[in-house]
């Protein structure tokens, strides 16, 4: 194990790319960002299905950021809509008050949304498990019913309407939703590898523990929070621009915080195929079954959670795994570069590559199965 | 060293990374060319009319009544034969969706409608809160957006080009009712100051209400005094807050502006915890079926309402053909909700007649021009444009009598029967 590590190691500093970098990972993700760019232009698709696409991967972003917390971390959050409502109230409002650029509302949404997690984030995240997730929804019902009634910001119960052809077309928000997930998925992938990721999975298994071998679990946390936070706000900006109208009731609702968990359980928590699988199947849900059965998704949802749970606490990407080592093949490479937890069996998904953290061992990540 | 090697490396390509989506943010195609509306002179084999209501939800029943409204429209369009299009019929469709009285969905399913379904105009969906959410939807894909379910200024005062409302504003509602109260104040029936409890869903409806009352007591020179000025969050489930400030200020007046449910909570609180005013009103609530059926006869006593139209209001020409129509279809006497969805479907089909297209700029264009015989109060209904589109109209009063019975009581000329205030269940 650990002879391939260095050789691994050595090879990849030979050819100018970070250590916790593939170039086959790297590969597949220039690939993938280009075939997406192109897709549109080429295929030239329903315009209905286009912007749907472009909704998906800023699901998909949103739900990558959760899962830097609930997968990574494992803790899970019941409350991102308060991040998600956050940034997008604080870009539709930069957007309506000071007419301001979309892409500066989004960043300063998000930059305010992740602060708005850490003030809340840095008590909270000292308690763990469902304490936590307890404490997230306290977070999340609260911020919901004072933004309710904060009129002047939000707009009450009516919301907030942008003003029309100032931000960018639905048309164009497809590759801005592209951009969003492009660089979220850089991050949850450096994130997973890089010597921080392996702080996170210390965190996961026991803090106290994690802590000994040197990981500030506070410091990594709040930062975890904060990305988190950040991302889901730039989302809620996003969303904002894609609606061309917000209002506090959608925005914040509890329904809200629990897609952003949905998303990752139905994927599976942890990976980084997961969340995008799971955004899909919560967008082609929602969106077909909306027009003919508005009750009925709620509904799917939940026996979809049900099933997960109790068949393949891996979601999709745990699915996808089983049926891989089935057909007797290697598993895509990204699932298993990606899969956090079980993906141990397959030498590419053990832990990230040492980076020099003193005393650590190797075989830490392997307990995560 | 092996890790500050690698430290520097992460940090570089994190710039790296960060500067690249900063340069890919600066670009992206812009609007396909494929987009605008092509052949839409052409005589289409049919008319689509897209529509989302509330039809399950919080506002199921409301929006269930305005289902009713749009299919009467359209059921006697087809019956003539259609809309007469360039010397053709063509049959009229409505495709309608259940937006679940959820503003989110009322977009989502509107920019379905209009980008999948590519439907010709589009009839707009109940309340305020949810009709402002997608009037944007309509603006910015540029279809007319006719609704009877939108009634706040703020709605009208966008500048936009594509939206029209058969509803007239909620301000003139409070001015209305204002001024019978006003009447029953000078005839020593209502104490002069009068102490008014102001309590509104905090909407644009509602901002509408009480800038219409507060405008009213302002004016008034010191005859009003609003003692409690209170907004609480759509569809809420206790406003024993809200209620025991009233009952602390000791208001002869509980004017409240709230949709069904809200007004049926709130009143059932009101009701058990004992109070009672002189003069009750919330806003266009009290008459419905619903709020009768709920609260009970006694629960709507003496409540005080003004809305946009009642069924006592004719019983000759359009309103007579109107009532007629609706009794023989649904078996029940109509409610202001479905005159106001069958007036702005009619309104739509008009526009598209007059224009001879469903063209939708020369159907918008015809929309923000004609005039149009109509049931509503005033008898004619347009939209006009120094109004924003929104229509204006007179409001008529109603009060519920011990009776069962709820007559028009102001304005004096088309009155059915005389109110009654102060409350005489009120002790004193």
């Amino acid at each position: 194990m650990s002879s391939t590590r260095t050789r691994t190691a050595g090879r990849r500093a030979g050819r100018g790319l970070p250590l916790w970098l593939s170039p086959k990972a790297l590969g597949i993700f220039v690939v993938a960002l280009v075939a997406l760019y192109l897709a549109p232009l080429v295929l030239s698709l329903d315009g209905y299905l286009h912007n749907v696409v472009g909704l998906t991967f800023m699901f998909m972003a949103a739900g990558l950021a959760w899962n830097w917390l609930g997968g990574y971390v494992g803790q899970i959050s019941f409350g991102h809509a308060a991040m998600f409502g956050t940034g997008g109230f604080v870009a539709a409002r930069l957007a309506i008050t000071f007419g301001l650029p979309f892409w500066l509302t989004w960043v300063v949404g998000g930059l305010v949304a992740g602060l708005y997690a850490l003030i809340w984030g840095h008590p909270t995240l000292r308690l763990r498990g469902p304490y936590f997730s307890i404490a997230t929804i306290g977070v999340g019902e609260a911020t919901r019913l004072v933004a309710t009634y904060w009129s002047d910001f939000t707009g009450g119960s009516s919301g907030l309407s942008l003003p029309i052809g100032n931000g960018p077309t639905k048309y164009e928000l497809y590759w801005y939703g592209l951009y969003l997930l492009a660089a979220v998925v850089a991050i949850s992938y450096w994130l997973r590898k890089s010597r921080i990721g392996l702080g996170l999975l210390a965190i996961k298994e026991d803090v106290e523990a994690a802590a000994d071998v040197g990981v500030n679990a506070t410091l990594y946390q709040d930062a975890v929070l904060f990305l988190s936070g950040f991302v889901v706000g730039i989302c809620g900006g996003f969303y904002a621009s894609y609606q061309a109208f917000i209002d506090p009731l959608d925005m914040f609702s509890f329904d809200r915080s629990i897609s952003f968990v949905l998303i990752g359980v139905i994927g599976g928590i942890g990976t980084i195929l997961g969340p995008a699988m799971g955004a899909i199947v919560f967008v082609v849900i929602q969106e077909f079954l909306l027009a003919s059965y508005p009750q009925l998704y709620l509904g799917l949802y939940g026996t979809l959670l049900i099933i997960v749970i109790l068949f393949e606490p891996l979601g999709l990407s745990g699915l996808l795994l089983r049926l891989g080592k089935r057909l007797g093949r290697k598993p895509p490479a990204s699932t298993a570069a990606g899969g956090m937890g079980s993906a141990s069996a397959d030498p590419d998904g053990a832990p990230p590559v040492l980076t020099g953290v003193p005393g650590q061992d190797d075989s830490k990540g392997g307990t995560s199965a | 060293m092996n890790g500050h090697v690698s430290q520097s490396r992460i940090v570089r390509a994190g710039v790296l990374a960060a500067a690249s989506v900063l340069a890919m943010t600066a670009c992206a195609p812009s609007q396909s060319p494929s987009s605008s509306g092509s052949g839409s002179s052409e005589v289409p084999g049919t008319i689509v009319i897209g529509a989302t209501l509330p039809l399950t939800g919080a506002e199921s029943k409301t929006g269930g009544r305005y289902k009713q409204g749009y299919e009467l429209a359209v059921e006697e369009v087809n019956n003539a034969g259609g809309i007469d299009i360039g010397g053709k019929k063509v049959k009229v469709e409505l495709k309608l969706l259940d937006d679940t009285s959820d503003q989110a969905k009322a977009v989502n399913l509107a920019q379905r409608l209009i980008t999948s379904d590519n439907v010709n105009a589009f009839l707009g969906t109940y309340s305020t809160s949810l009709v402002e959410a997608q009037s944007t939807v309509a603006e910015q894909s540029q279809i007319p957006y006719v609704n009877g379910g939108g009634a706040a200024t703020s709605i009208y005062g966008k500048g936009y080009k594509w939206v029209f409302g058969d509803l007239a504003p909620v301000e003139n509602l409070a001015t209305t009712e204002m001024e019978w109260i006003d009447e029953q104040q000078k005839a020593g029936k209502l104490p002069k100051p009068a102490k008014i409890a102001v309590v509104w869903e905090n909407t644009s409806h509602g901002e509408d209400f009480r800038k219409g009352i507060q405008e009213f007591a302002d004016a008034s020179g010191g005859a009003y005094d609003i003692v409690v000025d209170e907004s609480f969050a759509l569809n809420s489930n206790d406003f024993s807050a809200v209620l025991n400030k009233v009952e602390a200020a000791n208001a002869d007046m509980f004017m409240v502006d709230a949709h069904v449910p809200d007004f049926i909570t709130m009143q059932r609180q009101y009701l058990s915890s004992g109070m009672c005013n002189k003069l009750v009103t919330y806003g266009a609530r009290g008459t419905e079926a619903d709020a009768q059926a709920a609260l009970g006869q006694e629960g709507v006593n003496y409540i005080l309402s003004a809305v946009w139209w009642n069924s006592q209001l004719g019983d000759e020409g359009l309103n007579k053909q109107f009532i007629d129509d609706y009794k023989k279809k649904y078996d029940a006497e109509p409610e202001w909700y479905q005159a106001v969805s069958y007036e702005a479907a009619r309104a739509l089909f008009t526009a598209m007649d007059n224009a001879d297209s469903v063209d939708k700029t020369k159907v918008r264009d015809e929309l923000s021009s004609m005039e149009m015989e109509s049931i509503l109060p005033g008898g004619k209904l347009s939209f006009p444009a120094d109004k924003g589109g929104q229509a204006s109209y007179p409001f008529v009063v109603q009060q519920n009598l011990p009776d069962g019975t709820s007559p028009i009581i102001y304005p004096a000329d088309v009155a059915t029967g005389e109110g009654v205030t102060p409350n005489p269940n009120c002790a004193g």
